[in-house]
C-alpha cells in the first residue's frame, strides 16, 4: 500500500510518484528514494525521470498573470488577499488544507473560456470549485495556484415543463432549481444533505446524491446535456435535451470526474414529477442490527421506497440536543423510510412495511401525520451532521458502499474498529442503497487521535471493499481516497482511467492530483499541503 | 491491410480458442465478420484480442452481429462470439444485483430472475437474441425506458478486453458507487469500437404486482399526442407509446392511431389509476390486465418493422416529438414522453428515395433539437446510406481522442460509428 493523502509534510516541495513492481501487477509499493521524503509514483511501472525540484518562490501567478487576469474579469471577479484566501483552503474535508494563490469568478462561459485560455498558455493548473460542500478535498489546490468559482455563474436558462427539462448554468444552487419548478409539480431529483448550498456544477463534477436517490437515480441519471469548458479553454457542447446521445456518452464520462475533465459552465437536467403522496415512518429499534436487517426486508419485498435512512443511538442524541425532532434517545437505531408514489397505494405500502420493520425488530414504528412532522424528520437526517458538532471539536464523515445486505456486517465492523483505534463512530446513511456515513468524532489538537480518525476511516474503506462494495458512494475519492483505489482497481483499470481523463485533459491542468495519480510524471505540489494539527 | 487467407486465420484463431470454435459466419453475422470464433472466458478474448493487435486484424463482438450487419461497410477480418460465456456469475436478488457474463441473453437472465419476481428492465425487441453485451454496446432500449430509464441508468459494472489486451473494470457491484472514471457510461453505446466487454453487472429492479395495458383508438395522430400528454401528465405510468395507424394493425388493434399505456403498482393503485386512465383515454379504451397485459406487452416490445425496407430512430426533447413525427409522414412506433420513436416506410422507390427521405428526416430532427439514427435498410440499400448522426465538430474531435486513447491501433469495429469511427 502506498499512502498518499496521510504523506507526511515537510513544507518543502513533495514530488509525488507512483511505483508498482512489474512482478507484481496487483501490488503497489511507495518506493522511497529521496531523503527528502520524494515518494515514487507511477502507473506504468517506468520510473519516471525526476524533474528538477522548482523553486516555491517562483510562483507562476506573477503580476502579470494578474494583470491579464483583471483585464478580463476586473477586480470584483478576482480574490488576492491572503486573509480572504483562506476562505477557500479546503472543502467539507477538512484534514488536509491548502490555499490557492488566486481565486476568480467569472461571470459567463466566455470568461471562463478566456480564463483558461490563458493558463493553458502558460501552462497553469486550476481547480474548479462549486460552493465547496464537497466531502473529499475535490477542489482542495494541489499543484493547481488558480482556483475557479462559478458561483455567479446562477442563471437558469431556461425550463421546459412539456419535455420536463431544465436549462441551467453550473453555479445554480441544487435546491434553486427544485424551487424554481415545483410550484408546477416537478423536482429536481438528486437531493444531497447539502442541497441548501451546493452547486449544480459540484454536483456533476462529484456525481451526488443523496436520501431519495435510492428510487430516483443519483446525478449522472439527471443530466442530458453539458455546455463544458476544456483545459486549453475550448467551449464543447455535449448530449442535450434528447434521451438518446449522438456517439460516446461524453456526458456519461464527465458526470462523476471531479473536475479533472475542465469546468461545466451549462447543463440540461432532466426534470420528475413530484409524486402524489408520501407516508414517512420512523421505525425505532434497541439496536442497529435490527435496523439494518429491516432494511433487506423492505428492499428483498419489492419494495422501493423513495428513501431509507438511518441513525444509530449517537446520531440520534446529536440530533435530539439540537432539534429536538421527537426522535426516542433510548433507542439503538431508527430508520426513516418514505413511501412515495399515487396516494390510493400508499397506507397498502405503508403497511406492509410497517408489518416487515415489526418482524424484523423494531419496537416501535410512528408514522409522521402530516407534513409538518415529515419536514421536521426530514430536517433533523439532513442536518444530522451540523449536530454531530456539538459531540466533539472534529468529525471526519466517511462515505463507503457495501450491497445492502452486508450492512448488519459492517456495522458491526464499524463498532470493532471504534473499539480498536479507541475513538467514537457514528452513522447517519442511506441504508436502502448500502451507501453509510460513519462519523468519526476526534479532536485536531491531539495528533494521536487525529492519526487514529484517519486510520479509521481507512480501516472501514477496506472492510466495505472486503464485502463486495466501494469505495465511495456519493462524496468522490478527491485526495482523501486515492491511496485506497488501488484496493477496488488494479493499475491497468487507473491507467485506463487516466488515458480517459488526458482525452478532456492531455496537459493534466484541470485540477492535477485527484482521483488517480498522474501516470507517468512526477507532480510538484506548488503549495506545501499541511494535515490538520500534524 | 493485406488481403488474408481465411482458412489461415481460422487455424491461428483456433489455435487459441479451438478448432471446434472458430466457424463461418451465419446468415446475417456474414456482413459483420468474415470468420467467428467463440473464446470460452475472458482470458481466451484477451489472447484473441492481443493476437488481432500484433496482426492488425480487426475484430469486432458479435453479440449486435444485427445491427453490425447493417452499420459495417465491409466485415470485420474476425468477429468475437460470446455465446459460449453465458454463465451468471452472481445473482443476488436481496441485493437486487446480478453480475453476468456478456454472452448471457437478456431473455434468459429475466427468465432466471423473474421466480424472484425481479428484472432487468430493459425491453429491446426479441430478448432472446440480445446478448448483454449487445445490450450494453448498441444501448438498446424499448417502451419501459419511460419509468425504468435505459441501460446507462443499470449498468453499475463492467469488464472488457481492451488495446494492449488489457482485462479493465469499471464500477463494481454496488447500486451507488462513484468510486474512479465512469467506464459503464464510456462503454454504453459504444458499438464494439472500445473494447470487447466481457461482463457485465446490473441493478434489477421488482416486477410490478399487477399490469395493466390499455389501449385507445384516436381519429388522428395529434389527438393520440394530445391524450398521451394528458395521461403522462396526470398518472405515472410504466410504459408509454403512441402507434401509428399500420403499427396499429400489426400489433391487433383496429386500423387508426392507437395510445398504448402500461401501469402498474399494488391492488389499490392499478384499480385507482384504471378509473383515472379510462376518464383520460375515453370511453372507448380497453384494458387488458396482468397474463393479457404481459402477452400485449410482448407484442408491443418485439415489433421492430421487420419487413420494411427503411427504419431509423427519432430522438428529440419530448415535446418536439408529435411534431417532428407528423411532419415524417412515416409509420411510427413512438415512446411518448421519452422523445424517441422508430419511424418506418413500407417501400421505398430506390436508392435516390431512400437518401432523399433519410435526408429529410434528418433535417426534421435537427429542426427539433435532436438526431436522426438510421436502424435498418434493405439489403439492396446496404451501404447508401450514414446511419449515425454526426455530432457537432468540437464534440466529435473528443470522440475522437477517445476512440485514439481506448483503441490507438483501431482494430476495434473500426470505421462504422459517428464521423467514421
Amino acid at each position: 500500500m502506498f499512502q498518499f493523502a496521510a504523506a507526511e509534510e515537510s513544507g518543502a516541495q513533495n514530488r509525488l510518484h507512483l511505483f508498482r513492481q512489474p512482478a507484481q501487477r496487483s501490488v503497489w509499493q511507495i518506493h522511497e528514494t529521496d531523503p527528502n521524503s520524494i515518494r515514487l509514483l507511477d502507473v506504468f511501472g517506468i520510473r519516471a525521470t525526476l524533474r528538477a525540484v522548482t523553486n516555491a518562490s517562483h510562483s507562476p501567478v506573477d503580476a502579470s498573470l494578474i494583470a491579464e487576469l483583471r483585464e478580463m474579469i476586473g477586480d470584483d471577479g478576482m480574490v488576492l488577499r491572503a486573509t480572504e484566501l483562506k476562505v477557500y483552503e479546503c472543502d467539507g474535508w477538512t484534514m488536509e488544507k491548502s490555499s490557492p494563490e488566486i481565486l476568480l469568478r467569472p461571470r459567463n462561459t466566455a470568461e471562463v473560456s478566456a480564463i483558461l485560455k490563458l493558463l493553458h498558455r502558460r501552462s497553469i493548473a486550476f481547480v474548479p470549485r462549486g460552493a465547496g460542500t464537497g466531502l473529499s478535498g475535490g477542489c482542495l489546490p494541489l499543484g493547481a495556484p488558480v482556483m475557479i468559482c462559478t458561483s455567479r455563474m446562477n442563471r437558469i436558462v431556461q425550463v421546459d415543463y412539456a419535455s420536463r427539462r431544465i436549462d441551467v448554468e453550473s453555479g445554480v444552487v441544487n435546491l434553486h432549481v427544485t424551487n424554481a419548478v415545483k410550484a408546477r409539480g416537478m423536482v429536481y431529483a438528486p437531493d444531497p444533505s447539502s442541497q441548501v448550498a451546493c452547486t449544480i456544477g459540484g454536483n456533476i463534477a462529484e456525481n451526488s446524491g443523496g436520501p431519495h436517490t435510492l428510487k430516483y437515480g443519483v446525478t449522472t441519471n439527471h443530466v442530458l446535456g453539458v455546455e463544458i469548458v476544456l483545459p486549453d479553454g475550448e467551449i464543447v457542447e455535449l448530449g442535450g435535451a434528447t434521451e438518446e446521445c449522438c456517439g460516446y456518452d461524453l456526458v456519461g464520462a464527465i458526470v462523476g470526474s471531479e473536475g479533472t475533465t475542465g469546468i461545466v459552465t451549462r447543463a440540461m437536467l432532466k426534470l420528475t414529477r413530484e409524486p402524489e403522496g408520501h407516508r414517512t415512518l420512523l421505525a425505532i429499534f434497541a439496536d442497529v442490527d435490527n435496523a439494518t436487517r429491516a432494511v433487506s426486508a423492505i428492499i428483498a419485498a419489492g419494495i422501493i421506497p423513495g428513501a431509507i435512512e438511518m441513525m444509530d443511538q449517537m446520531i440520534i442524541r446529536a440530533v435530539e440536543a439540537a432539534f429536538h425532532a421527537g426522535l426516542p434517545e433510548d433507542a439503538g437505531a431508527v430508520l426513516i423510510i418514505e413511501l412515495d408514489g399515487i396516494a390510493a397505494g400508499l397506507d397498502d405500502h405503508a403497511r406492509i412495511v410497517t408489518e416487515l420493520v415489526r418482524a424484523a425488530g423494531a419496537n416501535e414504528v410512528r408514522l409522521a401525520r402530516d407534513e409538518a412532522e415529515r419536514t421536521i424528520l426530514w430536517k433533523a437526517r439532513k442536518r444530522a451532521f451540523g449536530a454531530v458538532g456539538r459531540l466533539a471539536p472534529n468529525y471526519a464523515t466517511q462515505d463507503g458502499v457495501v450491497p445492502r445486505t452486508r450492512l448488519p456486517d459492517i456495522l458491526r465492523a464499524i463498532i470493532e474498529i471504534s473499539h480498536r483505534r479507541n475513538l467514537r463512530i457514528g452513522n447517519v446513511f442511506h441504508a436502502g442503497d448500502g451507501n453509510i456515513h460513519p462519523i468519526v468524532l476526534y479532536d485536531e489538537r491531539d495528533a494521536d487521535e487525529t492519526n487514529r480518525a484517519i486510520e479509521a476511516g481507512r480501516d472501514i474503506l477496506k472492510a466495505c471493499v472486503e464485502m463486495g462494495g466501494s469505495l465511495t458512494g456519493e462524496h468522490g475519492i478527491g485526495v482523501e481516497k486515492m491511496a485506497e483505489m488501488p484496493l477496488i482497481f488494479s493499475p491497468d483499470d487507473l491507467i485506463v482511467m487516466s488515458e480517459l481523463r488526458r482525452v478532456f485533459d492531455p496537459d493534466q491542468l484541470a485540477n492535477p492530483n485527484k482521483i488517480i495519480p498522474v501516470p507517468g510524471a512526477c507532480v510538484e505540489v506548488a503549495a506545501p499541503r499541511r494535515q490538520v494539527a500534524l | 491491410m493485406k488481403v488474408r487467407d481465411s482458412s489461415e486465420l481460422a487455424r491461428q484463431f483456433g489455435a487459441i480458442v479451438g478448432d471446434a470454435h472458430v466457424r463461418a459466419p451465419r446468415e446475417h453475422e456474414s456482413r459483420a465478420a468474415s470468420i467467428v470464433a467463440e473464446p470460452r472466458d475472458a482470458d481466451e478474448v484477451t489472447e484473441l484480442v492481443r493476437k488481432c493487435e500484433a496482426d492488425s486484424i480487426a475484430l469486432a463482438p458479435m453479440g449486435a452481429a444485427r445491427t453490425l450487419a447493417q452499420i459495417r461497410p465491409t466485415p470485420v477480418a474476425i468477429g468475437i462470439s460470446l455465446t459460449r460465456m453465458n454463465r451468471v456469475i452472481a445473482y443476488e436478488p436481496d441485493d437486487m444485483t446480478v453480475i453476468a457474463e456478456a454472452g448471457l441473453t437478456l431473455g434468459a437472465l429475466n427468465d432466471l430472475i423473474s421466480a424472484r419476481a425481479q428484472r432487468l428492465p430493459v425491453d429491446p425487441p426479441h430478448p432472446d437474441r440480445v446478448t448483454l453485451g449487445a445490450l450494453v454496446a448498441a444501448a438498446h432500449a424499448g417502451p419501459l425506458r419511460l419509468s425504468e430509464g435505459t441501460v446507462r441508468d443499470l449498468l453499475i459494472g463492467v469488464r472488457f478486453v481492451g488495446h494492449e489486451a488489457r482485462l479493465i473494470h469499471g464500477g463494481g457491484r454496488v447500486v451507488k458507487n462513484v468510486a474512479g472514471y465512469d467506464l459503464m457510461k464510456v462503454m454504453t453505446g459504444s458499438f464494439g469500437t472500445l473494447g470487447i466487454i466481457t461482463e457485465t453487472t446490473f441493478k434489477v429492479r421488482p416486477i410490478p404486482a399487477r399490469y395493466t395495458i390499455a389501449s385507445a383508438a384516436f381519429r388522428d395522430a395529434e389527438t393520440a399526442f394530445a391524450a398521451a400528454t394528458r395521461l403522462h401528465d396526470a398518472i405515472p405510468l410504466i410504459h408509454l407509446e403512441v402507434v401509428s395507424e399500420a403499427v396499429a394493425s400489426t400489433l391487433g388493434f383496429s386500423g387508426s392511431p392507437h395510445v398504448i399505456a402500461g401501469f402498474g403498482g399494488n391492488a389499490h393503485e392499478v384499480a385507482f389509476l384504471q378509473t383515472q386512465v379510462k376518464e383520460i383515454l375515453g370511453p372507448q379504451s380497453d384494458l387488458a390486465v396482468d397474463a393479457e397485459a404481459s402477452a400485449a406487452n410482448e407484442r408491443l416490445r418485439d415489433f421492430d418493422a421487420h419487413d420494411a425496407p427503411l427504419v431509423a430512430q427519432i430522438a428529440v426533447p419530448p415535446a418536439e416529438l408529435a411534431p417532428c413525427l407528423l411532419q415524417c409522414r412515416a409509420e411510427y412506433r413512438a415512446h411518448a414522453g421519452c422523445g424517441v420513436a422508430q419511424i418506418s416506410l413500407a417501400s421505398i422507390a430506390g436508392a435516390e428515395d431512400l437518401q432523399w427521405t433519410v435526408t429529410r428526416w434528418r433535417e426534421i430532427a435537427h429542426g427539433g433539437r435532436g438526431h436522426l439514427r438510421v436502424l435498418r435498410v434493405a439489403d439492396e440499400f446496404h451501404n447508401s446510406v450514414r446511419m449515425f448522426d454526426d455530432p457537432p465538430k468540437p464534440a466529435l474531435e473528443l470522440m475522437h481522442r477517445l476512440k485514439a486513447a481506448f483503441d490507438p491501433r483501431g482494430m476495434f469495429n473500426p470505421g462504422c460509428f459517428v464521423g467514421g469511427l
